[in-house]
């Protein structure tokens, strides 16, 4: 038999999961497919290439689990992306679907990546990475016809031996059909356009999630606090406070100046709570006609001079940035905030000139 | 007991204003961003995080580029708080300032692109109410914002290069200038 190469496959853009490194045994060596009907996915013929590994579609012949060293699938993120994370068999999934369906539990980064494509795959070790290229010279050819076929060469039909009824209950009949043609230029265009499909599918879902985790638990707490400001005549009371400053131009470059403080730029920061607040509360009185509409620009550059300095150290560990660069980079940061706070209201102020004439 | 009943209502009608403003936001502002964030996650999958990468690199050489464009594009494609990571492909005397440009950039734009910051929306979202209420379209007030916004962001990163210097000097830490 041929000799087996370990391979390291990493996540693509938008993917999820890995990398992986993965290495066929005796025994455990097959590459198990179940793609678009059936369809060979490109990367197949490298994985095969790399670690000189037999590769099985899935549709067509079942594999035993202990034999099976890696799969591809490429599910759009119902039911199947789950399954062999379940049972822990190292899963590569071409389209970028991360944690998703009802198995999605099951799906970790040490056992599943996604949205793998050729460049995502390497050699695990230079030796292979030298091997490698050499394109279907493996004895295994001759031992394994589904090695053949997995090098595309057309007329590798027969298939591994256990295959034997045309249709299966674990399949669509639209799978079973399409098994009877390889990569045709339908199948070409229906796996493009369900990659297309799934990553809309995807984005759609990260969407909902960041919306269900982020977006509502913020409103449904500023809705409860405006809720008891305005409720409670609160708002009416703070709001005649803030008026006066809020109400010209001076007032907000002042109020734009308190924000950018040091310091007390870092307290006022927090998930822009009380910018937002201030903001919704002008807002407020530009609706009843207190405050001019045109000031609403400098306003909004009044109420957020201090804008994220209080996350500064967690920005700057996103830029990976060293740790003098956080030592010196908070201080900084506070400075210039300060410095640049009462300018940038100013500007806004000249530039409101024009904006809502006549009001 | 008229007392406790008045009281009680009384409490009741707190929440009754705030539900009434948060079915407000649900029905009109919650679809809109929904649909934009599915846009622009697609988008992305689909121009591919590495092209993004390999623009933000350019970027490093020019201040211009980097307190002014990278953020801007950073902010578009990505959002808060994943735009700041863009940082990383500067040198690190660099990142305070491309943190300081790229954080405003996460406010300014969002008039016009609500999907950068939707968490914090409600700076903007909260005065253009006001807008609304009077009748008037929101349109030109979130176009000024982004403009003054992308001339101002800009000059907060530049001054930070300077603020840094200074704070460098006060700790005795030297931060590599370049790659």
């Amino acid at each position: 038999m041929a000799e087996y190469r370990a391979i390291k496959i990493e996540r693509g853009s938008g993917g999820f999961g890995g990398p992986l490194t993965v290495k066929p045994e005796a025994g455990k060596d097959k590459l198990v497919f179940i793609t678009g009907g059936g369809a060979e996915p490109e990367i197949v013929g490298k994985i095969v290439e790399l670690t000189g590994c037999t590769a099985v579609n899935g549709f067509k012949t079942s594999v035993p689990d202990e034999e099976t060293f890696l799969v591809v699938i490429d599910c759009g993120g119902t039911l199947r992306c789950g399954i062999y994370p379940q049972k822990r068999i190292p899963t590569i999934n071409i389209m970028p679907v991360g944690k998703s369906g009802p198995l999605a539990k099951f799906i970790t980064e040490d056992i599943y990546v996604s949205a793998v494509g050729l460049n995502q795959i390497s050699p695990a070790d230079d030796a292979a990475a030298a091997a490698s290229p050499v394109k279907a010279a493996t004895p295994a050819k001759e031992a394994a016809p589904a090695k053949a076929e997995a090098v595309k060469e057309a007329e590798a039909k027969e298939e591994a031996p256990k295959r034997e009824f045309k249709y299966s209950a674990d399949k669509k009949v639209s799978q079973t059909l399409a098994e009877n043609s390889k990569n045709s230029i339908i199948q070409k265009i229906g796996m493009g356009a369900g990659k297309v499909v799934n990553t809309l599918y995807q984005a759609a879902r990260d969407a909902i999630q960041s919306m269900i985790t982020t977006i509502l638990p913020f409103m449904a707490f500023v809705a409860m606090l405006i809720g008891i400001i305005q409720g409670s005549g609160f708002g009416d009371w703070f709001a005649k406070m803030l008026v006066p400053l809020a109400g010209n131009g001076i007032g907000l470059i002042v109020l734009g100046f308190i924000c950018s403080i040091p310091v007390l730029s870092a307290l006022l920061g927090p998930g822009a709570v009380i910018a937002q607040v201030i903001g919704t509360m002008i807002g407020v009185e530009i609706g009843k006609g207190n405050i001019a509409p045109s000031l609403a620009l400098p306003a909004l550059f009044a109420i957020n001079t201090q804008c994220a300095c209080d996350f500064i150290p967690v920005g700057l560990g996103l830029a990976e940035a060293e740790p003098e660069t956080v030592e010196v980079g908070v201080p900084s940061v506070l400075y210039s905030r300060f410095l640049i706070g009462v300018p940038r209201v100013l500007v806004a102020w000249v530039a409101s000139i024009g904006l809502y004439p006549g009001l | 007991m008229d007392i406790v009943v008045n009281v009680a209502e009384g409490f009741m009608g707190l929440f009754d204003t705030g539900a009434q403003t948060f079915i407000g936001w649900v029905s009109s502002i919650v679809p809109k961003v929904l649909l934009l964030l599915v846009f622009m996650n697609a988008l992305i999958a689909l121009i591919g995080q590495e092209r993004i990468n390999k623009f933000a690199r350019v970027c490093s050489g020019n201040v211009i580029l980097a307190y002014g464009v990278l953020p801007f594009i950073s902010a578009f494609m990505l959002g808060n708080p994943m735009a700041l990571s863009m940082g990383k492909f500067l040198p690190e005397r660099m990142k305070p300032s491309y943190y300081a440009a790229s954080t405003y950039h996460c406010h300014t734009n969002s008039g016009m692109f609500p999907h950068i910051n939707v968490g914090e929306i409600f700076i903007y979202l909260g005065i253009a109410d006001g807008i609304s209420t009077l009748g008037l379209s929101t349109t030109p007030l979130a176009l000024r914002y982004m403009l003054v916004g992308l001339v101002m962001n800009f000059f907060a990163g530049w001054v930070t290069d300077f603020t840094t210097k200074m704070v460098m000097k006060q700790q005795n830490i030297e931060l590599k200038n370049t790659l």
